[in-house]
């Protein structure tokens, strides 16, 4: 008896030693106990399935018990969840969580760009996601702390990246971690410029010919195994026995469709060549909602959304207003009398369409399509915010929960073991303070195959002025592009919490072009500007501040992406 | 925001009209038939029903005075690259897998300036980077729809571009330095890649036979090439030079095929009996030639003395300049060897419509024919034509009285808006037959990037 108490004990004394040891990200020593005991919660057993007073029991990483009145196991650690919600672990059905970007690199240099080697030529369905996943990585932190336990994940790369995997967020081996291999390959209408294929043209027309050849060569080589007499010995490639599931269907091919016209692309291609087909990353799929819903394709939905632009013009319009004073207002209104029906007509036009862009979800609910998000683009740290912009616009919690939950469980063929709050299920669990799609709801506990990650002290957050002060001052650049060096300055400012950026080039320096979207998070400055060649040229900066340096990427257009580096000059002027 | 709507109102889904439309009163040039006074036309699901006077409108027609106006089949220009988000895969001399129809776009405004222009069906090619290109697609300008699959003009028979000269080798002999590094290259180029289809195609054959017992790998190159030597598509090839359209006619009657249109074709009348005993056509430039070494010796009297030897000839734009008025190209025929009307206009209807393979639908106002019409003011031989309607299918897709100030169909949210000066600018940079090649160079070669960038028509 006495022993029991004083395990009990000793659990109550870990509850409190472990959230001072156990900090997220951190790798504590291993918690003297693996129950738990939820009390008192809400749970959110599945979507539309709200119950009060519950208590959960999470033992040896499964739920072992959900209900009313439930007695406490001896050895239980308590987690008072008084007026908290318990979700399901949130399901990241597609993405490159865990997955490093690899550094921008040259072209690389081949002597026939009409023959390149499978590698070069962004062929690669061999490769396994599984065999780059790091757990360490920031992203997968940043993810369980967004809620999610299980990411499927896609290794990078182009037209062909490779297989995806199903892992747990934890941290730990990533052997350990990976809950399901080749799940699935990937297509992408991404290429290495120079060599073939190097446009969109193709891609498609070289996915057919390795899809029609994946099929011979699994059929031949299944043949050979039956009976081998007077048939060549099969020497196919790694590359083209990679694809050969996806020709029998054993295994769905995941599309990357962003716009409606790459959409349109996966579909066709699906009918055209048969193979079990996944929209993943879409944007603006409303155009085909019939066809999908006819055909009973999987579709997940980007949550990259555009930013409503005219609500920060208007912000912007204010605070100018006030600086104006009275005669240039008297100009500024002449000015707007200049008629211009075409930029009328535009501006109603982008209204519609980022409306539509947000509304895009609430479409395929209204119409009865199912569907899951992915994550390839979108902060982790903003998929609530987004998710609620998605809300706004017409998609109810339901169904946005059952994106994160229910649907990826079952296209990723895990419902059995994950999706709901169910007796029996793994402990991936998410407790909030709030209902989860509220605006002030926060998430206070993550458990991710039966282990606790505890976010009820939030992390100090380093306001560090002199940090981010750092970046304020005019820095020089050099761009290196074969041939030719491209230099010049980024001035970079900062006006009530509010960056502004400017680029000066030196091979035009009267130019300046002023950035927009810029984007600070600690040491990491990202900002694109439109630069004039000719045409207008989307420019992307991706910079890594240190102290009186920096380096970083420049993606110029379609060009490809150029290492950047450069030097603090001078303060602002 | 209601101009908007009444936009989106104009630009229905579907692409045929099923409601009938009576054209009344017109003076018809039917192109094919003669000109027809005071007549009318009956179009019923989008086809030419009826051609007659005084023909009574059936209940629900939409009915079109035409009174004063001339009335004319469609306009097709047999040489563009509107509608395309890629036209040049330039990684390879022979590219004959690639189709520039899986890169459709529909939202391309070039479409509704075309339109403008009375222009209803345009071949939407591949570029002349390679000796041996990618297939093209002949499009409908349905302008409003969202899916590229509505552009495709079904039925129309497939067809692939070639390209002789300096491109091909510019491109990979110099930019490469593979071959084809000179024209002698290029015609090698082409011979084996024919023997190659030749022998991929005996070892399905054999296999087919069970003659060989496993099955020969898949390559849709040599497939495609194949599909051209059992003359399954119809070859179009840029060239200029007469020795190099020898050359090819040499090559192709050597592997048996005999469906070839050469495009641009400048040095054409030196070669026009040749071509015409060949039973090759030709598309050429009014009046176009200088913007390199090999389209010095060229001439305005191309297009006539092609057309009287006998080469069925069409007059293209290979520009989104060009396409808008490809009505005063033809005219410059009167101008430049007295074509007569119907000459004149067959360049840019029936002409083109047979090099695609489309006449047996579209290219004349005959009944049976598609209801691909553009009604202009003035006769459209006059420099003072102007089209005022045009539809596809019995379907008005531009209107000079309803006209809207932006016609975009689809607005990206994070696109800024530019004028029209800028986005054409931009265009004319990009345009053409060697699209995406400076981007190809670029890493080799910055350089060369810049000299392409601003070389004046490099691209044709």
């Amino acid at each position: 008896m006495f022993k029991k108490y004083f395990f009990a004990f000793l659990g109550i004394l870990f509850l409190f030693l472990s959230d001072a040891l156990t900090a997220q990200n951190s790798d504590g020593p291993k918690p003297l106990s693996t129950t738990y005991f939820i009390q008192n919660c809400f749970v959110v057993k599945q979507p539309g399935t709200v119950l009060p007073g519950q208590n959960v029991i999470i033992k040896d990483g499964y739920i072992s018990e959900v209900g009313i009145g439930l007695k406490a196991p001896y050895d239980a650690q308590y987690i008072k969840a008084d007026s908290m919600y318990v979700y399901a672990g949130f399901i990241d059905a597609h993405s490159n969580t865990g997955v490093v970007k690899p550094e921008a690199k040259d072209r690389p240099k081949v002597t026939d760009p009409g023959n390149p080697p499978y590698d070069v030529a962004g062929i690669t369905p061999q490769f396994k996601s599984s065999d780059v996943f790091k757990p360490t990585d920031k992203s997968v932190g940043d993810m369980r702390a967004a809620g999610f336990g299980i990411s499927h994940v896609a290794p990078r790369g182009l037209m062909l990246p490779g297989q995806n995997n199903l892992f747990l967020l934890n941290e730990g081996s990533s052997d350990k971690l990976l809950l399901k291999s080749n799940t699935s390959q990937n297509l992408q209408l991404e290429m290495n410029r120079g060599v073939f294929p190097s446009t969109i043209i193709g891609v498609i027309a070289k996915f057919r010919e390795l899809f029609k050849n994946a099929s011979i060569a699994g059929t031949h080589e299944e043949k050979f195994k039956l009976n081998s007499t007077g048939l060549s010995r099969p020497d196919y490639s790694k590359e083209i026995m990679a694809l050969y599931p996806v020709t029998t269907k054993k295994i769905p091919l995941y599309f990357k469709a962003p716009n409606t016209k790459d959409v349109h692309k996966a579909l066709s291609l699906r009918d055209e060549l048969n193979f079990d087909l996944v929209l993943s990353e879409v944007k603006q799929g409303w155009h085909y909602i019939d066809r999908i819903k006819k055909t009973n394709t999987a579709i997940l939905l980007s949550l990259e959304l555009p930013e409503d632009e005219k609500k920060e013009e208007k912000k912007e319009v204010k605070s100018e207003e006030k600086k104006d004073s009275i005669a240039t207002k008297e100009i500024k209104k002449e000015e707007k009398k200049v008629v211009n029906p075409e930029k009328d007509s535009f501006d109603a036009k982008k209204e519609e369409s980022v409306k539509q862009y947000l509304s895009q979800a609430a479409m395929f609910e209204k119409n009865g399509v199912k569907f899951g998000f992915s994550f390839h683009n979108v902060k982790p740290s903003d998929i609530k915010k987004n998710i609620r912009k998605l809300i706004e616009n017409g998609l109810t919690e339901n169904t946005a929960l059952s994106a994160l939950t229910t649907y990826p469980a079952q296209l990723l063929g895990i419902s059995n073991i994950v999706g709901t709050v169910e007796k029996g299920k793994l402990a991936n669990l998410v407790i909030t303070d709030k209902p989860y799609f509220e605006e002030k709801s926060a998430i206070k506990y993550v458990f991710v195959d039966g282990k606790k990650y505890d976010f009820t002290e939030k992390p100090k957050k380093d306001n560090k002025p002199s940090e981010s002060g750092k970046m304020v001052g005019i820095w020089n650049y050099v761009v290196e592009i074969p041939g030719s060096t491209q230099k010049g300055k980024i001035n970079i400012t900062k006006s009530g919490g509010d960056y502004k950026i400017t680029v000066n080039d030196d091979s035009t320096p009267n130019d300046e072009d002023v950035a927009d979207n810029i984007n600070v998070e600690g040491n990491n400055v990202t900002f694109f500007i439109m630069a004039d060649m000719g045409q207008p040229v989307k420019v992307e900066f991706d910079l890594q501040f240190e102290d009186k340096t920096y380096k970083g990427s420049v993606s110029v257009g379609e060009f490809g992406s150029f290492p950047i580096k450069g030097d603090f000059e001078s303060d602002p002027k | 925001m209601y101009k908007y709507l009444i936009i989106c109102s104009l630009f229905l889904p579907r692409f045929v009209n099923t409601q009938n439309v009576l054209i009344k009163n017109g003076t018809v040039l039917t192109v094919t038939k003669g000109t027809l006074q005071n007549t009318d036309i009956l179009v019923v699901n989008g086809k030419i029903s009826k051609i007659d006077k005084n023909i009574l409108a059936p209940q629900g027609s939409n009915v079109i005075d035409a009174t004063g106006l001339h009335i004319m089949p469609g306009i097709i220009d047999a040489h563009s690259h509107i509608a395309l988000d890629v036209v040049n895969e330039a990684t390879n001399p022979v590219t004959a897998e690639v189709n520039v129809g899986d890169a459709l776009d529909p939202l391309d405004v070039s479409i509704y300036r075309a339109l403008a222009g009375g222009v209803t069906i345009s071949h939407a090619m591949h570029g002349s980077a390679n000796a041996i290109g990618g297939q093209c697609e002949t499009i409908k300008h349905r302008y409003g729809t969202t899916n590229p699959d509505d552009l495709r003009m079904v039925g129309a028979p497939r067809t692939i571009k070639f390209a002789l000269g300096e491109n091909p080798i510019r491109t990979h002999g110099e930019g490469s330095k593979i071959m084809p590094n000179t024209r002698m290259g290029v015609e090698q180029v082409f011979r084996n890649a024919f023997t190659d289809a030749q022998l991929y195609m005996k070892d399905w054959d054999d296999f087919k036979k069970g003659i060989k017992k496993s099955s020969p790998e898949y390559n849709l190159r040599h497939e495609t090439m194949a599909d051209i030597l059992k003359g399954n598509i119809l070859i179009h090839c840029h060239s200029y030079r007469a020795d190099e359209i020898l050359m090819l006619m040499k090559v192709l009657k050597d592997f048996g095929v005999n469906k070839i249109c050469f495009q641009h074709v400048n040095e054409g009348f030196k070669v026009a009996p040749e071509l015409a005993a060949f039973g090759a056509s030709a598309s050429v430039f009014a009046d176009w030639w200088a913007y390199k070494f090999e389209v010095y010796y060229s001439t305005a009297y191309n297009a006539a003395i092609l057309t009287r030897n006998g080469v069925v000839t069409s007059i293209n734009s290979d520009s989104e300049e060009l396409i808008r008025h490809l009505y005063h190209e033809a005219a410059k025929t009167q101008r430049y060897g007295d074509l007569t009307d119907e000459e004149a206009l067959a360049l840019i209807t029936i002409n083109p419509a047979k090099q695609l393979g489309i006449d047996q639908n579209v290219g004349s106002i005959e009944v049976g024919k598609d209801a691909d019409i553009v009604l202009f003011k003035g006769h459209p031989l006059s420099v003072y034509a102007i089209p005022q309607l045009t539809l596809v299918d019995g379907q008005v897709r531009f209107d000079i009285n309803k006209d809207p100030d932006d016609v975009r169909v689809d607005v990206n949210p994070n696109e800024k808006y530019t004028t029209f000066f800028e986005t054409d600018r931009a265009h004319h940079e990009n345009n053409g037959c060697l699209r995406g090649i400076a981007e190809m160079l670029m890493e080799e070669s910055y350089a060369k990037y810049m000299r392409f960038k601003y070389s004046k028509n490099h691209s044709h």
